[in-house]
């Protein structure tokens, strides 16, 4: 008896998935092999952009520069560097850019003033308007006495019609399902 | 009316804005080093054999010092950094009695035989050295390959070119720094 041998084609597809998946777990396996690092080291190289990555921190990057910032890290907390020290020992050698919080001075400022004093800002447009369309509403409006008149005279014709009126038209046509 | 014109307005700055964005290019490339002006870090790095008998076994860059340097920064995997070798070759043969050209092979952990590959591909005679850890990268402040830093000879940084160098910027650098 012959036993069949599967083809390359109907492998290609088992092929393609299967490196796919070991291409995305390739840098968790590579962070968990890193798992002997301290949790502080993960928690500090958060706070620092990669600098050879597009979007990412540090502590998320598999890139050979991120592990050895993260080794870097680990290396000074044993000697006893504050969380303050080692961002500033990258801080020295990258500039602000590195920090992905950017500081609280100079022109960093407006990232952080900005989005209050804006919010602030729409807080006051927003209570003027507001107290504007209040006084617009409280304002009587000007009106030609002979169109009242009409106005007037209509609400009573509308008042005298009976009310079944409607209500039978309503039935008849929702019957003959219109 | 007013509408708009507000409409055109608010509509007119967010499509200015996305085009901006399309072509302000590598805006990180354009990040000066925080190394400027100040005295460029040491090392010591292994240097590849082919210079070993004229530099020993190990290039220390405080023992170089007292003359203008040309740090350059490259990988083997490094399309740019192909472009750019013959170019500080040259400036090297042109200038190797003022200036000191240095090639630091980084971020290309245990690349040993492609970055001799490289440097024989291209001939290189200035010392070439291989920063497997990558330390020496992350004390410049790399973002990235090819990135070149020029040394006065005092031992501060005058200028960072991230990119691939030309022999006219260069030649304008080390003009400036031999002044």
């Amino acid at each position: 008896m012959r036993r069949r041998v599967p083809s390359a084609r109907r492998l290609g597809p088992l092929v393609i998935v299967a490196m796919a998946i070991a291409a995305l777990s390739a840098p968790h396996a590579m962070l968990a092999q890193e798992g002997a690092l301290d949790r502080r080291v993960f928690e500090i190289a958060n706070e620092l952009r990669c600098p050879t990555c597009v979007s990412e921190s540090v502590g998320q990057s598999s890139s050979p520069i991120a592990r050895e910032m993260r080794i870097i890290i680990q290396e000074q907390l044993e000697g006893g560097a504050t969380r303050t020290e080692i961002l500033a020992f990258f801080q020295e050698r990258y500039g602000d850019w590195i920090l992905l919080e950017p500081p609280k001075r100079g022109l960093h400022l407006l990232v952080w003033v900005l989005p209050v004093a804006a919010a602030m800002v729409g807080v006051v447009v927003l209570g003027v308007l507001v107290r504007r369309w209040q006084a617009a509403g409280a304002t009587p409006v000007a009106a030609d006495p002979a169109d009242l008149a009409r106005v007037r005279a209509a609400l009573e014709r509308t008042d005298e019609r009976p009310s079944h009126v409607d209500a039978d038209a309503f039935g008849e046509r929702h019957e003959r399902g219109a | 009316m007013r509408r708009v014109l507000v409409t055109t307005a608010v509509v007119g700055s967010l499509a200015a804005l996305f085009v901006f964005g399309l072509l302000r290019g590598h805006p990180d490339r354009d990040i000066p080093s925080n190394l400027l002006g100040r005295t460029a870090p040491s090392f010591e790095l292994p240097l590849y054999e082919h210079y070993t008998a004229e530099y020993g076994t190990v290039l220390s860059l405080a023992e170089e010092r007292g003359r203008p340097m040309i740090i350059n920064f490259w990988a083997s995997w490094c399309g740019p950094c192909y472009d750019e070798a013959p170019h500080l070759e040259r400036i090297w043969n042109r200038y190797r009695d003022d200036v000191l050209v240095i090639g630091v092979q980084t971020q290309d952990r245990d690349a040993r035989a492609a970055g001799r590959a490289f440097i024989d591909q291209f001939g290189l005679s200035f010392p070439n050295v291989h920063d497997n850890d990558s330390r020496v990268s992350i004390t410049y402040g790399l973002f990235g390959v090819p990135e070149t830093f020029f040394v006065r000879a005092d031992g501060t940084v005058q200028y960072k070119h991230a990119g691939p160098v030309t022999e006219s910027m260069m030649v304008e650098q080390i003009e400036a720094m031999l002044r």
